[in-house]
């Protein structure tokens, strides 16, 4: 194992190499499933099991080579044509490439566990033997039964007294395959000699970048260089006071192509952070696959989009939120086989998921063709569990009523499902769209499907801003969350209890004066004229009253620090071109905050 | 005969401190040295909403946006107009960096660790005694010697960064 230990680099290179085969493989082999015949996909998947092997033998990772050694045993039989494509192959197939992500996550983490794999390469014994297979389909149906039951992505594999090791001693041949795995001495040393590497390698923290885009950000860093020799050249020129007759003219040109440069730099970084959301998308057709057999429902899914790129950061945050809109269209949304025939819809169901630009915005929908959301179940369900009253649900709009499932403690299953509804509900979804500066929106249609819809920003370290003057006070208002700006005549305000509306359209919109709410100093100029910005977080909208649009910038987002980071409505800071810091506001504080009522506790 | 001990004592009683010293309406005061990143002259501070009275905002410190604290505000000290010696002390707090406005700084002192004296129970100028590390006496002057980085009481930490909500 010295190797290890000397040749980190090559470790690290078969880990990155190993997981993106494997992260690949999920999704082809749930491909392979629908399209049996597909040779080309079933080589790729052989190619990719076999590359696997062939780095963790030179490696010396014994487990790892016996379990993908196996794999690859079924897998050249179902090329060769001597086994069908079945669910259930593929159930022992995916099971096993669980165990493998299980293994190589164990070498990542420096860690080498003892893993036991009789289980498993059990399993997959009875599929590389013909004779095998017919006498062991019993002791295999009862298996998956177990494994089922158990939890979903990863297997138990603790249990080494398998009660399926019967099968072995049915056939003497493959008792003896069997037999051979157990000695793994070397293991245990093996974990001692490979240093802890926490998080390093984990997937995100090392980037891949097309050389193309590397090339193309040298380039423009050449030209930011030359743009740099030519301001100290003109300031030399301008020291000795020379040229100063040309001096503004030169000087405004140069201001111009280093403002195009910069901005050119910004997009090739930008992009060099972006990555496409497949990364995200490609775990979800064996997510769908494994819910859809638990569940007893036949459903397609269908991606959208999967090339469309944002930044890593908003990749990583988004994941958790997709899982459960899709758990949910899958739960809640579809129904099952028999409920759709009887309502004349096709056996199997279908999910959309899918992802579009849209300006400066990613949008991200998942699209069911289910049973759709029964707006007075949700309301009655609402009014059961006391988190609405019945005067308030009198005068919500049918959109207001499906927004519902947003708020905390709402779940319309009656009983909570292993799959959805275990109290982490649509809340949780909406807190994390939201801090992402996103918007989420339901669209639904009982009896033909509902569709979420995830309206989010490219990247969260430079935003689109709308700069906004209140009371000579200059605020930055992210926006992506912006949906319109309105001059209104201030005589056009409503007072409803209290509260400031404008009638907006067909709907009434509440007010929130940004003056009032971050305590700026009153000019005593009265004002027949305001400018309002509707701002939309998730599904709630509001109308922000400020004095002046000053115009859109693209600002970088800044800190406030630790000591300051949470000043309600106040997401962050940005530097002004004239060195001055501006606020920005923070859509979801101040939404927050005008629900809960409380503000400016600390106006002194 | 002194022993080891005493001689030891004497030694780190010798040692020397270098402050920083600055004035506050009447008063001066000193800060260590060590923790002082700069002194810069007084910029453009954006005020930043709802947070404690003493917060005067932010400024752009070269590309950092760093609070400003006015501690005439925080010792509930009589407002003045901000002058040419009004200067903002950016020091470490807890690893992160933030500005203090203080009428004039005069000059870095080097004072013997033993002229420190504990600070007395009560201090008149309503500086409360928490930050007070402790108190200089010279024949001339008395300078009161800050701990900025307990400037704030446990309880108005934590309402600084947890919500005000």
């Amino acid at each position: 194992m010295a190797l290890l230990c000397e040749d980190q680099e090559l470790l690290e290179g078969f880990l990155t190499e190993t997981a993106e085969l494997l992260e690949k493989l999920d999704d082809d082999l749930v491909a392979l499933e629908k399209m049996p015949e597909e040779m080309d996909l079933l080589n790729g998947i052989f190619r990719s099991i076999h590359t696997v092997k062939g780095a963790s033998s030179f490696l010396g990772f014994d487990l790892l080579v016996k379990i993908t050694h196996k794999t690859e045993d079924v897998l050249n039989r179902l090329r060769k044509d001597e086994l069908k494509v079945t669910p259930e192959t593929m159930d022992v197939i995916l099971e096993a490439v669980d165990h493998i992500k299980l293994l190589v996550n164990d070498i990542r983490n420096g860690e080498i566990v003892e893993r036991e794999l009789d289980e498993i390469i059990n399993k997959l014994i009875p599929y590389i033997s013909d004779t095998f297979r017919e006498s062991t389909v019993l002791p295999m149906e009862t298996t998956r039964a177990d494994d089922s039951s158990g939890n979903g992505t990863h297997p138990p594999v603790k249990t080494c007294e398998a009660p399926e090791s019967t099968s072995p001693a049915q056939e003497p041949r493959t008792a003896e395959t069997v037999a051979s795995p157990e000695p793994s001495a070397p293991k245990p040393a093996q974990a001692k000699t490979a240093p802890p590497r926490g998080e390093e390698l984990s997937d995100n923290t090392t980037v891949r970048i097309d050389v193309k885009r590397l090339d193309d950000l040298m380039n423009q860093v050449g030209e930011i260089v030359l743009e740099r020799n030519r301001v100290l050249q003109m300031n030399i020129d301008y020291q000795s006071r020379e040229n100063i007759v040309t001096f503004g003219e030169e000087f405004s040109k140069l201001a111009k192509r280093i403002d195009f440069v910069t901005s050119e730099l910004q997009m090739q970084v930008l992009k060099i952070r972006m990555i496409p959301v497949e990364k995200v998308f490609k775990k979800f057709p064996r997510i769908v696959r494994n819910l859809s057999r638990d569940l007893g429902k036949e459903v397609n899914l269908e991606i959208i989009g999967e090339e469309t790129e944002l930044d890593r950061s908003v990749v990583d945050e988004i994941g958790d939120p997709l899982i459960h809109l899709i758990r949910n269209a899958l739960d809640h949304g579809v129904e099952s086989p028999e409920e759709r025939v009887a309502a004349g819809k096709p056996r199997s169901g279908n999910v959309v998921l899918s992802a579009t630009h849209e300006g400066n915005n990613i949008i991200i929908s998942i699209r069911d063709d289910g049973k759709g959301i029964d707006p007075d179940k949700l309301a009655k369900k609402a009014l059961d569990k006391g988190l609405v009253t019945e005067e308030q649900l009198a005068g919500m709009s049918g959109k207001e009523i499906l927004d519902l499932v947003f708020l905390p403690g709402f779940s319309t299953k009656e009983k909570a499902t292993d799959v959805s509804g275990r109290g982490v509900g649509m809340d949780v979804v909406k807190t994390n769209i939201r801090k992402l500066n996103g918007i989420i929106e339901i669209r639904s249609e009982v009896g033909k499907g509902s569709e979420f819809i995830l309206k989010l920003p490219l990247t969260l370290a430079i935003i689109q801003s709308l700069l906004v003057d209140v009371e000579n006070e200059v605020y930055s208002i992210p926006l992506a969350a912006v949906l319109e700006t309105l001059k209104v005549e201030t005589s056009s305000f409503h007072q409803v209890g209290g509260q400031e509306v404008l009638k907006l359209r067909d709907s009434v919109l509440p007010l929130l004066r940004l003056q009032k709410l971050f305590g700026v100093k009153e000019s005593e100029s009265s004002v027949e004229q305001s400018y309002v910005v509707i701002i939309g977080v998730a599904e709630k909208r509001i109308g922000l009253i400020v004095s002046r649009l000053l115009g859109q910038q693209e600002v970088a987002i800044k800190s406030l620090g630790k000591y300051l980071a949470k000043a309600p409505g106040i997401a962050g800071s940005t530097i002004m071109g004239d060195g001055r810091v501006a606020l920005i506001v923070d859509p979801a504080g101040i939404i927050d905050m005008e629900e809960s009522g409380s503000m400016g506790t600390w106006a002194a | 005969m002194a022993t080891a001990a005493t001689i030891k004592a004497e030694e780190s009683q010798a040692e020397l401190i270098q402050l920083v010293s600055f004035n506050l309406d009447r008063e001066e005061y000193g800060v260590y040295v060590l923790k002082v990143r700069e002194i810069i002259r007084m910029s453009n501070v954006t005020r930043v909403p709802n947070t404690p009275y003493y917060v005067e905002g932010v400024i752009n410190l070269r590309g950092k946006v760093i609070p400003i604290i006015s501690l005439r505000k925080k010792f509930s000290l009589s407002d003045k107009d901000h002058d040419k010696q009004t200067r903002i002390i950016v020091m470490d707090v807890d690893g992160e960096l933030m500005g203090f406005i203080v009428d004039a700084v005069s000059e870095v002192i080097r004072v013997a660790a033993g002229e420190i004296q504990p600070p007395p129970a009560v201090v008149n100028g309503g500086v409360e005694q928490e930050y007070l590390s402790g108190v200089i006496n010279r024949a001339d002057r008395l300078l009161v010697l800050l701990d900025l980085e307990r400037v704030f009481s446990q309880s108005e930490r934590e309402s600084l960064i947890s919500s005000t909500l």
